[in-house]
């Protein structure tokens, strides 16, 4: 009986919060219920909450400092507010969340949402709801090929983008003979599929490919046995992330496989995982990003203004997030409305160019953002000239080519 | 869902129905309606546990198994088979029992630790499953966009799903009672407390345990399969040892071998997530365990078993309700004497 009142209570408290959030209705009826509403819905605890996680509602929050600063008066939405919340990495929160933030918070966009399961379930949320959701953190190509729908975008990087980078570029840089090691689970079959094709396609050959289980703390048979195949592998890749990426990486620097002339290269390494490894750790080796701080003026000039901020450097993630939540409130000034429909219109083929979006492009077909990506190296500790100063870009990969050149048909929006 | 709080006392018993019945129709109008249903499936989940646990003196720490199998298989029903989502619903509680048969076959000639452990064992067997039987399953994607269509009636509207819902959950919570308050459940409580005197007796322990095990198991399964549709999808962490662990903290929350514990626990543990989930603070498993430890450290009994225990002790001069059921007990020549009186419920039927 007790809790049926604290539930109550708290429940109250809740509808008057979210009441307070809407502000006053009516007014003009360009915008509705009063505001403009970005939600920033992540892992705020978990095992992404440092590639993401609250630095992200910041970045969102610059992104709407500079959208004012740049329309003034003009500006369409007067009144933005930025939102976030946690949703822990478990999809039916992710799911029930999604569905609070847009009625009862009126938000007008859902942002970032990483963990695949539970960002397709945002995105059935978002068609259901008919609401905007632009997808940051979830690298799961279905958002784009069959779970796809007219409100839902992906924004930054996908599996497909990843993959291929690392794969084509560093076979065509020389390195023929490719193991493969992968986390026995969607994300690590897809990666290894699309790498294997990537390195066949660049005239390389995948020696072999084991499956890991996951998690896993010790990869010793895998990292013995990659210098005794035949012929010999130059590269290792490997597709793991979070504490399986630590492991392995720790394990490979025990072995000294470096020594011995077999190289790494990674599936998906961010900025965070270099910092909490230490550049030592992962000296040369070579993973496909889609952005890195310190590549030029302009992400050095927004770099230093989050770290003003924040007192760290951004991930790649946080920037997505800060160019995602740009985006959308420019699409609202040019449909001069925050109508999903409209703004949607206007987000659809649109030509993308920001500090953290080159040569981008929203694909129309399938809410896609083509965009530059980068081939980047991790430094040795000796070339890093001030915190945060690992990752050196040795090639651009053109958006053409970084991403799925075409549609996925499944796709029907 | 704070149904039907049937303390055994007297007329006490159907204020408290009535109350928890009332409870259970005007939750989502109090709390978010998504979230209420989280609490309903919850709540039935933990009363299913508790069948296990509280009556039985089974922890299962693999029950996640039978809630998700259920979650998947209610979802490929709908999927491919286009069926409404009750039939679904009841499929998918059927598949969770089909399940549940071998596995207890296996398992339940153990107990306490190793019954935990097998049963864990065969819950992330089949989680493994789902995550790679990738063109059923959907793999760590899950299964997503369930619809919840019922003869032409759009119920895509949490808070009419609600009510659409609501009727599984109080037929399993019905069984569930009907099953502790039967002489069957009476076996079972008398198993849990002197395996070897039950035998001796001439029950077969082995052949009641397994009957609990699967009921179990089609309860679970149907508060899986409710959730599923609830939410529109099946994910792969329904399977997972978190969820398993997660209801057990629960039943233990709200008072092992309650049955209506669970309820309270299951409203607390969502309750907490989704508060947490925008409160903006950070450490979300620092505040669930440290409310975890405080509870039990000073509710041994649970919330609702230590309320029941105060309001029992009160009224009657008789001996407290026998403590909830140690899950490690001996199936021969247990150290403390049994408790004489074969039912924890004093003032039963």
């Amino acid at each position: 009986m007790r809790i049926t009142g604290w539930s109550g209570g708290l429940a109250a408290a809740g509808l008057l919060l979210a009441g307070c959030g809407g502000g006053p209705g009516g007014g003009g009826g360009a915008i509705s219920d009063g505001g403009v509403t970005l939600a920033v819905l992540n892992d705020q605890s978990g095992i992404y909450a440092d590639t993401s996680g609250r630095s992200s509602i910041e970045a969102v929050k610059m992104a709407v400092d500079d959208y004012k600063a740049k329309y003034g008066d003009k500006a369409v939405a007067t009144k933005i507010e930025v939102t976030g919340a946690d949703h822990q990495n478990k999809p039916e929160i992710a799911n029930s969340k999604a569905q609070e933030l847009y009625d009862r918070q009126h938000a007008d966009v859902i942002l970032d949402v990483p963990t695949s399961s539970a960002a397709l379930a945002v995105a059935t949320v978002a068609k259901n709801k008919k609401k905007v959701f632009i997808d940051v953190g979830a690298a799961s190509t279905e958002l784009e090929g069959k779970s796809c729908n007219k409100y839902t975008f992906h924004y930054g990087y996908n599996s497909y983008m990843l993959a291929h980078g690392t794969g084509t570029e560093v076979t065509k840089a020389g390195a023929k003979n490719w193991y493969i090691v992968y986390p026995d689970y969607a994300f690590g079959q897809d990666m290894t599929k699309t790498f294997s094709a990537a390195i066949k396609g660049a005239g390389g050959s995948v020696v072999g490919s084991d499956p890991t289980p996951f998690p896993n703390d010790n990869f010793s048979t895998f990292l013995l046995k990659a210098p005794g195949l035949d012929p010999k592998p130059q590269v290792l890749g490997t597709m793991h992330a979070g504490g399986d990426l630590v492991n392995l990486v720790k394990q490979y620097n025990e072995y000294k496989l470096r020594d011995k002339n077999v190289t790494l290269a990674i599936g998906l390494l961010l900025l965070s995982d270099i910092h909490s490894l230490g550049p030592d750790a992962l000296a040369g080796t070579r993973y496909t990003t889609m952005w890195t701080w310190n590549f030029d003026e302009k992400t050095r000039a927004w770099a230093d203004r989050f770290q003003a901020k924040l007192n760290k450097r951004p991930t790649a993630n946080m920037a997505a997030n800060y160019s995602a939540a740009l985006q959308y409130l420019e699409a609202v000034q040019r449909a001069g409305t925050d109508n999903a429909d409209k703004v949607v219109a206007q987000l659809e083929g649109q030509k993308v160019e920001d500090m953290f979006v080159r040569n981008g492009t929203i694909r129309a077909q399938d809410h896609l953002l083509l965009h530059d990506s980068y081939l980047a190296e991790v430094k040795g500790s000796a070339d890093v000239k001030e915190p945060y100063d690992y990752e050196k870009v040795l090639n651009t990969i053109p958006a053409a080519e970084a991403f799925q050149p075409q549609p996925d048909p499944a796709c029907k929006l | 869902m704070i149904l039907s709080r049937l303390a055994r006392s007297g007329r006490g018993g159907i204020v408290l129905l009535v109350l928890g019945l009332l409870a259970a129709l005007v939750l989502p109008w109090l709390i978010y309606p998504p979230v209420a249903l989280d609490i309903a499936c919850w709540a039935l989940f933990a009363a299913a546990v508790d069948l296990l646990l509280g009556f039985t003196g089974l922890l299962s720490f693999g029950h996640a198994a039978f809630w998700g199998g259920s979650a998947y298989c209610t979802g490929l029903i709908v999927l491919h088979g286009g069926m409404p989502f009750p039939v679904a619903i009841i499929g998918g509680a059927l598949f969770a029992a089909l399940l549940a048969l071998p596995i207890g076959l296996l398992s339940v000639r153990l107990t306490g630790i190793y019954f935990a452990m097998v049963t864990l064992a065969f819950a992330q067997m089949i989680y493994f499953v789902a995550n790679q039987w990738r063109d059923v399953t959907g793999g760590e994607n899950g299964l997503q966009g369930i619809p919840r269509e019922f003869l032409g009636l759009d119920l895509s509207d949490p808070f009419f799903f609600y009510y659409a819902g609501l009727p599984f959950v109080l037929a399993g919570l019905f069984a569930a009672w009907r099953i502790v308050r039967s002489p069957f459940g009476r076996v079972l409580v008398s198993i849990r407390d002197n395996p070897a005197r039950a035998r001796a007796l001439g029950y077969p322990v082995e052949r009641y345990r397994l009957l609990a095990f699967v009921l179990s198991a089609a309860l679970a399964g149907t508060a899986g399969g409710v959730f599923a549709i609830g939410h529109g999808f099946a994910a792969l962490d329904g399977l997972y040892w978190t969820t398993s662990g997660q209801v057990v903290m629960m039943v233990i929350l709200g008072g092992i071998g309650t049955l209506w514990g669970g309820a309270i626990g299951a409203a607390i543990v969502v309750q907490l997530q989704d508060f947490l989930a925008t409160a903006g603070f950070e450490g979300v498993g620092i505040v669930t365990g440290s409310i975890f430890i405080v509870i039990v450290l000073l509710f041994r009994r649970g919330i609702w078993g230590t309320a029941r225990h105060l309001l029992i002790s009160r009224r009657q001069a008789d001996p407290p309700v026998s403590p909830a059921a140690g899950a490690a007990e001996e199936p021969v020549e247990s150290p403390e004497p049994a408790p004489a009186p074969a039912s924890p419920h004093p003032a039963g039927d």
